[in-house]
Parts: structure tokens; sequence; C-alpha cells
């Protein structure tokens, strides 16, 4: 990293490119972390929005929040248009970023094929998933992003199934497959971690990928003020895990003392009050293994040693359920 | 979720109803419009409704924004969410009246303040097409099968409580209803493409840029109240806000945009030494 | 000029590379395949100045095309049947976004009960989505049309993308007398493409947000004019060619004959070049025959076919496509424009699945074509070569 370039909350510039009068839910993951990336990556920036959240709360014609260029056309293709844009901008000598901004579903599921094409073909774009674990634009629906057990409108609490019954695809993985400039994982709580991977992949050229855990406050059953803890919890009981990717290694940028219980961090929210003993003796256990490929050795893992299950979550009433 | 309830309470009524939202682009905490029609025949009239006989308005403050009366019949009514007696209350047409504090309502019987469900009391109370015992059934029919029993049961019951809460009158009709600003351009007046760069066209702002315009701190129903003594500078608060209403100044305290604000409440729980507290109303300071 | 013999396939490639095209995205297909791979022959020899993408589907090669065009390049890219059906969502983001992207379309059946052959079931469907279409006939056309798609498209009073049709194997790999023109010759006739407005950070534009139902009418109708404005420059465009070139092609409908023509048929593609050849000797035999090579499917040249079919005894359309039930496309919509003419149409469905067309099959048509006024019962489709149910 060279010297100008900024790693902390007040090194950020103070100018926004990402406008207030948005029509994000109160408390909106996405539009925090929108907002943090547009005024890291600044004016020579253009930006692509895949159908999403994002696009119809920030891009309604006459209106638009972005103060940058914009394009929408579709749910799949983030990958193939930002490489358009770019190779027009590289062809006229206009110099910045393009960057692609799509959701879990627009990147995990219908988008993964253009992801990939952008990726194996090295295009010199930034690709980011504001990832919020469903299909929230269409109403909470399940995505191969949506953790084990979470309760959407199609993985429904029934009698015979509760909730999502696999696990959360590792699309990280899949990235790093196609041995990327750069790629990283970003959470909202984590400020100087998100800042500064974001300026590193601002300043790469070749294929960057960013990764941001983004909380639905609908979607998630949470509380609107919750968004920031929850994504902290989320990195402190190994439900996300902060690292990055570049000359061929991936490498953790922040480690957790000691790993928390899921349970406090699904305690939060309501998708996953529904989860029995099993299940949560189930995503415990993967977690357990997700942390160990993470962190290896390093950090101590007693919510494995000692969880010998908790008390059913449960639903507890709360007639916003829902609501 | 309302407008659906009160067309079943309808049916359960032996009328025929039909229920639907206008779909719009806003988000949860927008204002939202829903429709319902009742009828004694079978109802084919599909497109949305532009003179009420009724409406009926969850939220007083879209008195200020939105021309929410405009069309109500002159021998219409109007049911609204207040603490004013309907004869204190001004909705820029003189008509029928029923006010109700379903927010106080709703906060008693739901602890929340989702006021759906206390206003489907209120218009039992004044709408001869259906009657409380209907609106509460319908009530625990939507809301038990999708939320448990639990729920259903705190919902009639706010239901009940605002029936019993609600006063009848006449209100006022001094006030000049406001009118939505937008750019109507003819066909040949729309720039070429479904592209804009950032101007202003017959006072609207559009393109890049220009959803600034958009108040959304209409929304708002807690606010956040600053205190720069405390204030260590962080920061937090201002990277953290969703709506970019908290303003950075040059010495990195910060200033919050009341416009824009939807109260969300993270910028007081990101706060390390408690800064900023949210209250309760809409509130500026 | 240069004279070579080139398929039209390759007739494409030099086209594009005379246009100085600057991004072409492209997925291997065949019978398009042979376009991209000459094009990325002269990149690679450093003949033309572009980047060629090799996108990992068609999907996602009219994605970059956008990208590419909405950042304000001369863009092209060609495919074929499935691939087209593959863009068809992204077909409909580049009218009215009024982008001026060139395709070629190599004409091939669009599956099941596909093949790699000719059909037009492949760009048919595809004349709603707001793209001009041409379909050409031979390997010249397919070049010259290439160079005219640019300047059409990129006509301010236009704006729109334009599809060129052209049909597989048939045309797309037959090796045929093309003249090249000149590389000085070209450039005076397409100027550099200068964008209206493109995604540029220091001139910032929003592009495409979702649009509320208040503004919606108002852009298709934009569209609608813009499509029925572009007839005009078709001809423009094509009278300026033929004064650069010496070549011309009649704008959006081709006559043959029809002077004194009592019975005619319409017909488009390669099928157009045989039914030539069927007037030729009909006419030698002293009948009164005259053909009508419909070469723009949109904008449709509606009213050039009222005129061109005024006085006629009966009509006929040859269509190398079906909506099932209901006939093919072509006659549909020839029908729709000479609707209160008086003069009697007939459908001829044939070349289904690439199946050949001779000039005695057109021969036959025209005899079809005759008759229909004469018996008092006629059909008003016929299925050409079909093995006919005994019972």
């Amino acid at each position: 990293m060279t010297a100008d370039e900024i790693s902390t909350i007040k090194e950020m510039p103070n100018n926004d490119y990402f406008v207030s009068g948005h029509g994000a839910c109160p408390g909106c993951g996405v539009a925090i972390a929108v907002n943090n990336i547009m005024r890291i990556l600044g004016s020579d920036t253009t930006v692509y929005v895949p159908a999403s959240c994002l696009i119809v709360f920030s891009a309604l014609y006459p209106t638009s929040a972005f103060r940058t260029p914009l394009l929408f056309t579709a749910f799949e293709n983030t990958g193939a248009v930002i490489t358009g844009i770019k190779a027009a901008q590289r062809r006229r000598g206009i110099e910045g970023t393009v960057v692609g901004i799509a959701g879990d579903g627009g990147t995990f599921d219908i988008g993964l094929q253009a992801l990939s094409g952008a990726a194996e073909r090295q295009e010199d774009v930034l690709y980011i998933c504001v990832d919020n674990e469903a299909y929230m634009n269409t109403g909470i629906q399940r995505s191969g992003s949506t953790p084990f057990g979470a309760w959407t409108t199609t993985t429904p609490v029934g009698k015979v199934t509760q909730g999502k019954r696999q696990m959360k695809k590792d699309v990280m993985d899949l990235v790093i497959a196609h041995d990327p400039e750069y790629a990283a994982t970003l959470s909202i709580a984590h400020y100087n971690d998100f800042i500064r991977k974001v300026e590193k992949a601002k300043h790469k050229s070749g294929f960057r990928f960013l990764h941001v855990l983004t909380p639905c406050v609908p979607g998630w059953r949470t509380e609107a003020s919750k968004s920031v803890e929850i994504a902290k919890l989320a990195v402190e009981t190994g439900m996300w895990t902060l690292f990055e990717y570049e000359e061929g290694e991936a490498r953790s940028t922040y480690k957790p003392h000691t790993m928390r219980p899921v349970t406090e961090y699904l305690h939060m929210q309501g998708r996953f009050r529904h989860m029995d003993n099993d299940d949560l003796n189930t995503l415990q256990r993967w977690l357990c293994a997700k942390w160990y490929y993470h962190y290896g050795h390093d950090v101590e893992q007693p919510a494995c040693a000692i969880y010998n299950g908790e008390k059913e979550l449960h639903f507890d009433g709360d007639p916003l359920h829902g609501v | 979720m309302a407008a659906q309830t009160l067309a079943e309470a309808a049916i359960l009524g032996g009328h025929h109803a039909q229920a639907f939202p206008y779909f719009g682009a806003e988000r949860r905490g927008a204002p939202v419009r829903a429709f319902t029609r009742i009828d004694d025949k079978r109802i084919s009239i599909r497109s949305q409704i532009y003179e009420p006989d009724m409406v009926v308005i969850l939220d007083e403050t879209l008195l200020e924004i939105d021309p929410v009366v405009d069309g109500l019949r002159s021998n219409g009514s109007a049911v609204v969410n207040t603490r004013k007696a309907p004869s204190e209350l001004d909705i820029g047409v003189s008509v029928r009246c029923a006010t109700v504090d379903a927010t106080s309502v709703a906060i008693e019987a739901l602890k929340a303040p989702v006021v759906n469900t206390a206003m489907l009391g209120a218009v039992a109370k004044v709408l001869d097409l259906v009657t409380l015992e209907n609106i509460q059934k319908a009530i625990a029919d939507r809301f038990g099968e999708k939320l448990g029993p639990r729920a259903a049961e705190a919902n009639v019951l706010a239901a009940q409580l605002a029936y019993d809460g609600t006063k009848e009158g006449r209100c006022l009709g001094a006030r000049s209803i406001v009118q939505r600003r937008m750019w109507l351009p003819e066909w040949d007046e729309v720039p070429t493409g479904v592209a804009l760069e950032p101007e202003h066209i017959e006072g609207v702002a559009v393109g890049p840029g220009s959803s600034i315009q958009n108040m959304t701190g209409t929304w708002r129903t807690s606010s956040p109240k600053y205190d720069r003594e405390k204030c260590i500078r962080c920061l937090r608060c201002w990277f953290t806000c969703p709506d970019v209403c908290i303003k950075r100044l040059e010495d990195d305290h910060v200033k919050v945009d009341y416009r824009y604000c939807k109260g969300c409440g993270i910028c007081a729980d990101v706060c390390p030494v408690d800064a900023i507290d949210m209250v309760k109303g809409v509130h500026e300071w | 000029m240069v004279m070579k013999a080139l398929s039209a396939d390759h007739a494409v490639a030099w086209g594009v590379r005379l246009a100085k095209a600057e991004v072409i995205p492209a997925f291997p297909i065949t019978p398009q395949t042979l376009i991209m791979e000459l094009l990325a022959e002269f990149i690679s020899n450093g003949e033309l100045d572009a980047d060629l993408i090799p996108a990992e589907s068609e999907h996602s090669v009219m994605s970059v095309a956008v990208g590419a065009s909405a950042g304000g390049v001369r863009t092209f890219t060609a495919t074929a049947s499935q691939g087209l059906a593959l863009m068809h969502e992204m077909l409909y983001a580049v009218p009215q976004n009024r982008l001026p992207i060139v395709m070629v379309n190599v004409n091939r059946t669009l599956g099941a009960a596909g093949g790699i052959w000719a059909e037009h079931n492949d760009s048919m469907p595809e004349r709603e989505s707001g793209w001009m279409q041409v379909y050409v006939e031979d390997s010249q056309e397919a070049l010259d049309m290439t160079l005219q798609a640019y300047r059409i498209a990129e006509d301010e009073r236009v704006l729109l993308p334009v599809m060129v049709c052209l049909d597989g194997f048939i045309l797309s790999h037959t090796v045929e007398k093309v003249e090249v023109p000149e590389q000085g010759e070209v450039d005076a006739f397409l100027p550099a493409f200068v964008p209206r407005s493109s995604l540029d950070p220091s001139e910032p534009v929003m592009m495409n947000p979702i649009v509320p139902p208040e503004y919606t009418t108002e852009m298709r109708y934009q569209l609608d004019r813009a499509m029925d404005d572009s007839r005009n420059v078709v001809h423009q465009v094509d009278e300026a060619f033929k004064a650069a070139f010496g070549r011309g092609y009649g704008g959006l409908i081709d006559e043959y004959m029809m002077d004194d023509a009592e019975f005619a048929l319409i017909v488009l593609g390669t099928a157009a070049s045989t039914a030539r050849a069927a007037v030729d000797e009909l006419r030698a035999e002293g009948r009164k025959v005259g053909l009508i090579k419909l070469r723009f499917m949109r904008p449709f040249p509606h009213d050039e076919l009222r005129r061109a079919c005024s006085g006629l005894k009966a009509l006929g359309v040859f269509d190398r496509s079906v909506s099932f039930n209901r006939y093919g496309p072509v006659f549909t919509e020839v029908s729709g424009s000479l609707c209160g003419s008086g003069v009697p149409i007939t459908d001829h469905i044939g070349g289904l699945g690439g199946r050949d067309i001779t000039v005695r099959d057109m021969r036959k048509v025209f005899s079809l074509i005759e008759a229909s006024v004469e018996e008092g019962k006629v059909k008003r489709v016929y299925w050409h070569g079909l093995r006919e149910a005994k019972g």
C-alpha cells in the first residue's frame, strides 16, 4: 500500500456520490455499503447495477441516487456489461473504475456464468456483490447464498420442513478458482478493513471482486438499528469471515479472539427463530469446519468444544414477525 | 394487508370486494397506497380508484406531502390516525370524518407502531358495509394463518380498542391540498433513449444525483438527537448511515440532515459514547 | 476496389473491417463462426484495430455489446438461431436505449426439430424487439448492407440497432464474386461514430433506470416514430451508397418485372434469387409475373407494398417459417398492409429446416398464385414439398 492510500474513516473523502433521497428501507445494509464504496471510488466511476433492490431504490426514472454514470439492463449479466463498458472507455482513453454492483442472487445464481466469464478473461473491472442472503427485491425468496435453516418465503417454516435445508454456497472459493487480481470479503461493521479493501481494489487493475455482507431488515426480520451490530456478530460467530486473496494467496484480515456460539447471531434475527436443536447443531458443526478452514488453529473455537445444544430458539410471539 | 383484510371482511358480510396495492418501487417504510372496492354485484372495474367514497389515512403527516384526499367525494368520508378530534383536524376537504389514535392503540396491543389493524377497527365503526365482527374475523384469518394465533389475538384486540376509541364528526377543509410536482413531458420532449443528464426540468431535478429532492425524512417515527459535547468525532455514525443524512463537518463533528433521516437508529447503536439518542416521534434539533 | 471470391460470412467480416468496428463480442455458433474467425484473424494481424471479446454465451455477447455501445464506440456482433434466442432478453435493451449496434444473424433453424440449416424462425420472432431487420440475398449485398447498416443505425433520426439477416449455408458458406471497396471510399461514406451520449464520468448520465408507467407510453411512442422515420433514412442511405459505389438495392423493397405484372410473389433472402430465375423463365413463356424482394421486415414497407401491389390480379407470399395455425409471419404482415386492397393473397411455406428451394418449386408457386383467381375454392396456405397424407 502506498502512503497516500486511505485506510481509516478519518482519511475517507467527504464527497458523496451516492446521495440521500433513495428509497431503501430504514437500516438497509446495501445502502451503507454502496454509500461508502462510492465515497472511496469517487467521481471517476461508472456504475452498472443489475436487477436488485439497489437499482429499484436508487434509480427510478427520472431520478437517480448515483451522481456518477449509471446503467441498468437485466439480472444475469453484470460481468458482461461491465466488460463492454470498460472496453469502450479504454478505447476512448477514459480512465477510472468500471464497477458492477450486484446482489447475491445476481452473483451466486443467475449471474454466476457472466461473473465467471469476466473473471476468466481477467477483465479490468471491479465486481462487487452486496450479499443480503436472499432475493429481497422480489420479496425474500431463497438464493444460493441463503444460510442453512433460514426462513424465506420459498423455504417456509412448515409442518414437514422448516427453513432452508442447504448450506450457503461459497462464492468466494469459486471466484478465487479464477485466480483474480484481487478478491476480498467485507463487513459493514469492520470499517477500516472495509475501507482498506475498497481502496486496494480501486487501485489495482485486472479482475477484482469484493463480497460484502449487507444485513436486510425485512428479510432477516431484524430491528433497523441493529444492521451493523448483526454484521459484526456474523464475523464473531464465523457466519462471515474477513479475508483477502491476492497474488495466489488468501489471508485473514481480521481474526476474532474467540468463536462465539452461532445462537448469539441467530437470536437477533426472526428468520432463524424456528430452528430446533438438531438444526442448530448442524449449523454449528458446519461453522466449526468453516472456522478451521479459514483460521486453522490460530483462533480457539470454544463454541465447538462446549456446544451441547442450547435451548431451542422458538418463535417468541412477536406480532411484528412477518409484518 | 389492511386493504385485503377489509375486502375479506366485506366478503364475509356477503358483499363482493376487491383489494389491490399500488405497486411502486419504494421499500419498507415508504408511503404506499392500497385500494379496496366493495359492491353488491361482481366487480368488473380493474383500474385504480380516483374518486373514493372513503379515504383511510394511516399517517396524518402524509397530508403534508401527498395529495391523499384528491378526488374524495364531498359526500364521502375520511378515517384518520391522529390524536385530534375530527373538528380539530384539517384534511383539506370538509367531509364526514372519524379519528382514532391508532399509534397508541397499536403500541398498547402490539407493542409496535404498526397501525393497519387498529385502523380497520376504526373503519368498521363508520363503514356500514362491514361489521367489527367480520373485520376481526378477517384479521384472525389473515394474521393467524401467517403469523400464528398470538399475533392474530393481539391484532384483533387492536381493532377492538380502536373501534372503541374512534371519534366521529366532521373535519375541516381549510388547508390547500399539496400537489405533487411531477415532470410529465410530451413524447417528443422526452430526451432520446432512457437517459438523462443531471439537470432541472420544470422545477424537477432529473438524472444523476437527483434523488436528493426526495424528502425521505417523512418516513421517520423516531429521531436521532446528537450531543456535540459527548461526540469523540470517530465518524462511525457518518460511515454507517444508510441514508447519507449524517453530515460530516470540517472538524469531524457531525450534523443530522433531518430532511432525509428515516429514523433507523443505527447511528445511535454504533456510537461508542452514547452521543446520539433515538427519541420517539418526528423531531429536529 | 478489389475483386474477391468470398462467402457471405467472409464478406460480412470484410464489411466490419472496413466499417472499423471497435468492440466485437462474439460466441461461436454455426453457421456464423466464419465471421468471427476472420475478424479474429484481421485483429491478430493488425489489419483491424478492435477488441474481440470472446464472451461465454450469446446472452453475455449482447450484454457486452450493450455496455460497449453505451460506452460510446462502434460495436458489432454476429449470431445465429439458438444464439439469437439466448440473446432475446438483451435484444430488448438495445433499441429503447437507442444504441446503434449492428448484428449479423445467419438464419438457421431454431430447435426443437432444428438443425444447422436455413430457416427464418430464429429472426422472425424478434420483429417486435425494436431492431431494424434487413434480409440479404448474396455476398455482395451482405457486405454492402453491413456498411449501410452502420450509416442507417447511427443517423441522428434513427439511432436504432440493425440486424442483417442472411441464410445459413445457402449464403453464409457459398463463395461468389464480391467487390471489396477501398478503405478511403468507405471512410468517405461512413464517418466515424460520434455517440449522442455515453457512459463517461466527465459527463455523467443515468441510463435505463426503472421506468414507471408515467413515462413508458411516451418512450414507446418515440421509438415507434423513430422506426417509422427510419424508412426515409433507408432510402437516402441506399441512394448515397449507389452514388459512392455504383450499387443500389431499392431501399425497403426491390421490385423485379413489376411494371406490367398481373401476378407477383413477395419473398425475402436467398429464395428471392431463385424466384427471380423463375420469373425470367415464365416471362419468356409470356406470363405476366413479377417479383417483390422484401428487404426490410422492420421498418415494414407498408406504403411501398400497397403501391407496388395495386392492380395485381393475385399475390403470393413466400415464408421460410411458420406461426403454427396462423400461416407464416411474412404473410400475416403483408396481409395487414394490403387489407382492403382487394388483391387475393396466398401463403407459400417452404424451405423449412433448410430444405432446398429450386426454380421448379418457384414455378409451381407462381402457378398456384395464377390459379388462385381462376378456381372458386382456393387454399390460403400451401406447404411446398409437403409429403401429403395418403388418406
